[in-house]
C-alpha cells in the first residue's frame, strides 16, 4: 500500500528509480541520428496540422490559438506517453521482475519519470513559442507546478492499474489505445470548452484531464487563476486514481513473477 | 538467525488453457477454469545462522531454485513463512537489466544500481570494475558489441561490488570457463570470510563440498535432510534412505552383437554400501557386476570390460588378462570386477562389456557403451582420473 513506510522505502530506492528512468530516456534517443529532436518534431508537426485544420477550416476563435493548442497537445501527450509506456513497465522487463527483487512499483514510477523527461523537452519548445508570440505569463503561472503534479499523479495512478492488468490480460494495451484516442477528442484540447452548450459542459468537465488542461491554459496563457473548487476536484481525482492504482497493483503484484 | 524458513509450501497452478487476454477471460467465464496444480515445495523448514554457508542440492525439479526465489521475495509462498535478516542480494542471473545499447560504463551504473549499490559507490568503483573485468579498452563501447564472455565478466565484476548480509547464488558458476569459476570461488570465499551468509544452489557437488558448512537436500520439493555437508552429499549420491531401488531397464538400445551362446543379461554397478548405484565418489570402493545367462555349456569364456570417457578409451581389461579362469559355465550367474578405490576423478563414464571365447575367435555377446555411471570429485583436483600422490619438498641446505 501507499503508506508512509512505503514512500520512505521508495525514497531509499531513489537512485534506482532515477537510474532506470534516465537510462530508458537515453535509450530512446540513442540510436537515431537526430537524437531527441525527433521527439520535438512529433508534437510540432501535429501542431502544424491541427492548427491549419482547426483555425482555418473550422474557424475556431481563440486567443493565442497556437499556444492554446500546443499546450493541450503536450499535456495530453504526457498522459498518452506515460500510460502507454508504463503498460509495458512490468511485462517488458521480465529479468528485473524474475531475477531480482525491489518494490515493483519502482518499474512503473521510473517509466512515468522517463515520460516526464520527454515532456520536459517539449516544454522547452513551448517556452520558445511563448517568447516568439510574446505572451508573458502572469503571477497565476505559479499554479502550473501544482496542476502538473496532479497530472503526474493521475498518470501514475493509471499506469499502476494498466501495467498490473496487462500482466494478466494482454489485450489491455489495445483497449487502452482506444480509450486514449477517444479521450483526445473528448477532452478540450483542440477546442475550448465553450463550444459546448452551457448545460452539457459539466459532463465534459467531469473528466479530470479536461479540468487540468483547462486550468493550466488559463493560468499560463490568460492569467486566470483556477477556481478552487475545480482545483480540489482535480486533486481528489488524482488521489483517488493513485490509490485505486496502488490497490489493484498490490493485489496483483505477488504473482507477477509467475505470470510474465 | 539470518534466514529462517518455516513450513514453506509452494504450489503453482498451470491452467489447461492459458487465458492471457481480457477477451479470453470473458469468453471463459462460461466454463470453469481447469488447473493442473504442481506442488514444488512441501513443508520445507530450516534455519541458517549468520555467517553460515549453506548448500542446497537435489535433482532437477526438486525445488531448489523456487526456494531461492521465495527467499529473495521474487515469488511468494503459498503457505508458511520466510524470515530474512539484513540485506539480500540474489545472484540468480548475471547481468540483470543490462542494456545492449548502452556503453560498458553506463551499464555498470544501471546494473550496479539494480544490485543495490549507491551512486557514490558506483562512481568510486567503476574504474575498479572495468579493470577487474579487463575491459579498459572498451569502456565506451556499446555492450552489444562485446563478446558474451566479456559481458559475463563485466556483470560478475559489477555484482561482486555489493556488500550483502545474505547472498543467494544459483548456478552462477555454471557459466564461464575454469578460470572464471576459480575467480568466482575466490570471491565467495572472501564473502564468507567477511561473515556474509551464503545460500548456494548447485549441481557441482565438488563446489558445494568446498564452500558449504551445511547442506540442505531436497527431493521432489521435500526436505530430505539438512546438516553437515559431507554427510548430506553422501546421502544424495548413495541415496541412502532409498529402500526400493527403481529397476530401470538398462536401455532399449541395440543390445549388441554376438552369437548369444552366452548372453549378458545386465551390468550393474555396486557401491560401497552394497547397493546398485550409478553415482560414485572418486576413491570409494566400486564393483562392476556382469550378469550372464549361458544357453550351453561353455568352457572358459572371457569376460571383458572397457571404460570410456567421451571418446577416450580409458581402460579395458578381461578376465583372461587378469589371469582369472572362468572354467566351465552353464546357466546363469555373475562376474564381478572389484576395485578397492575407484581411480576415476570426475565425469560420466560409459562402459562396454563383452563375452568371448577363450581364444577370442568367437564373440558370444557384446554390449557396446550401453551402461554408464557418474563419478563425483570430493577433492579440488582437476581432470578425469585420480592419481593418489603426495607432494614432498626437499630443500637443499
Amino acid at each position: 500500500m501507499l503508506t508512509a513506510n512505503h514512500i520512505h522505502e521508495l525514497y531509499r530506492y531513489r537512485d534506482l528509480i532515477l537510474r532506470l528512468a534516465w537510462s530508458d530516456f537515453k535509450l530512446r534517443y540513442k540510436s537515431s541520428a537526430l537524437g531527441f529532436f525527433w521527439s520535438l518534431l512529433e508534437p510540432l508537426l501535429m501542431l502544424v496540422v491541427l492548427y491549419v485544420v482547426f483555425s482555418n477550416l473550422m474557424r475556431i476563435q481563440v486567443e493565442h490559438y497556437q499556444l492554446f493548442l500546443l499546450l493541450g497537445i503536450i499535456l495530453w501527450n504526457f498522459l498518452d506517453r506515460g500510460t502507454s509506456m508504463s503498460i509495458w513497465g512490468i511485462i517488458g522487463k521480465p529479468s528485473l521482475v524474475q531475477k531480482v527483487y525491489f518494490p515493483r512499483d519502482i518499474l512503473v514510477i521510473s517509466t512515468c519519470i522517463t515520460a516526464l523527461m520527454m515532456t520536459a523537452l517539449e516544454f522547452v519548445v513551448f517556452i520558445i513559442f511563448m517568447v516568439i508570440f510574446r505572451v508573458m505569463p502572469g503571477w497565476t503561472v505559479t499554479y502550473f507546478p501544482i496542476l502538473f503534479i496532479f497530472e503526474f499523479l493521475i498518470i501514475l495512478g493509471l499506469s499502476m492499474t494498466l501495467s498490473a492488468l496487462n500482466v494478466y490480460f494482454r489485450d489491455v494495451q489495445f483497449i487502452w489505445r482506444f480509450v486514449v484516442q477517444v479521450g483526445f477528442f473528448a477532452t478540450p484540447i483542440l477546442y475550448p470548452i465553450t463550444i459546448f452548450p452551457e448545460n452539457v459542459r459539466w459532463i465534459v468537465m467531469l473528466n479530470p484531464m479536461a479540468q487540468i488542461i483547462t486550468m493550466m491554459r488559463d493560468c499560463t496563457l490568460y492569467g486566470i487563476p483556477p477556481d478552487l473548487l475545480n482545483l480540489a476536484y482535480a486533486a481528489i481525482c488524482a488521489l483517488a486514481l493513485l490509490l485505486l492504482g496502488y490497490a489493484i497493483f498490490d493485489r496483483l503484484e505477488p504473482k507477477f513473477a509467475e505470470a510474465i | 538467525m539470518a534466514v529462517k524458513v518455516e513450513h514453506l509450501w509452494k504450489t503453482f497452478q498451470i491452467p489447461h488453457e492459458q487465458r492471457t487476454t481480457l477477451f479470453e477471460n470473458l469468453v471463459g467465464l462460461m466454463k470453469p477454469k481447469q488447473y493442473e496444480t504442481f506442488t514444488v515445495l512441501k513443508d520445507v523448514s530450516f534455519e541458517v545462522e549468520e555467517g553460515e554457508c549453506v548448500g542446497i542440492i537435489g535433482d532437477n525439479g526438486s525445488g531448489k531454485s523456487t526456494l531461492l526465489k521465495i527467499i529473495a521475495n521474487i515469488l511468494r509462498p503459498s503457505r508458511g513463512t520466510v524470515k530474512v535478516e539484513g540485506k539480500i542480494t540474489p545472484f540468480l542471473e548475471l547481468g540483470v537489466g543490462f542494456q545492449p545499447d548502452l556503453t560498458v560504463r553506463e551499464n555498470i551504473g544501471v546494473y550496479g544500481t539494480v544490485m543495490g549499490l549507491s551512486r557514490k559507490e558506483i562512481t568510486d568503483r567503476a574504474d575498479e570494475v572495468i579493470d577487474f573485468a579487463g575491459l579498459r579498452k572498451f569502456e565506451d563501447t556499446k555492450l552489444k558489441n562485446l563478446s558474451s564472455g566479456m559481458q559475463v565478466r563485466l556483470a560478475f565484476s559489477t555484482a561482486v561490488q555489493t556488500d550483502p548480509d545474505v547472498l543467494l547464488v544459483d548456478e552462477v558458476l555454471a557459466v564461464g570457463d575454469m578460470e572464471f569459476q576459480q575467480k568466482c570461488f575466490q570471491v565467495f570465499e572472501k564473502y564468507r570470510k567477511k561473515g556474509v551468509t551464503i545460500l548456494f544452489v548447485s549441481h557441482d557437488l565438488g563446489a558445494v563440498r568446498r564452500l558449504c558448512d551445511k547442506t540442505l537436500l531436497l527431493r521432489n520439493g521435500e526436505r530430505i535432510d539438512f546438516g553437515d555437508t559431507n554427510r548430506i552429499i553422501d546421502k544424495y549420491i548413495y541415496k541412502l534412505e532409498d529402500n526400493a531401488k527403481e529397476d530401470a531397464p538398462a536401455a532399449e538400445k541395440e543390445t549388441g552383437w554376438g552369437n548369444k551362446l552366452i548372453e549378458i543379461s545386465s551390468l550393474k554397478f555396486i557401491d560401497k554400501c552394497g547397493k546398485e548405484n550409478d553415482n560414485f565418489i572418486s576413491g570409494d570402493p566400486f564393483i562392476a557386476r556382469i550378469f550372464f545367462q549361458a544357453h550351453e555349456r561353455i568352457e572358459s569364456p572371457v569376460f571383458g570390460i572397457i571404460f570410456y570417457y567421451q571418446e577416450t578409451y580409458c581402460y579395458g581389461t578381461t578376465t583372461k588378462f587378469k589371469g582369472c579362469d572362468t572354467g566351465m559355465i552353464e546357466g546363469s550367474g555373475h562376474v564381478d570386477l572389484h576395485l578397492d578405490s575407484l581411480p576415476l576423478l570426475q565425469g560420466r563414464f560409459e562402459v562396454t562389456v563383452a563375452i568371448a571365447s577363450s581364444d577370442y575367435k568367437t564373440n558370444y555377446d557384446w554390449h557396446d557403451r550401453l551402461y554408464s555411471f557418474n563419478v563425483h570429485n570430493p577433492t579440488e583436483d582437476l581432470g578425469i582420473i585420480a592419481m593418489d600422490g603426495i607432494w614432498m619438498l626437499q630443500k637443499d641446505a
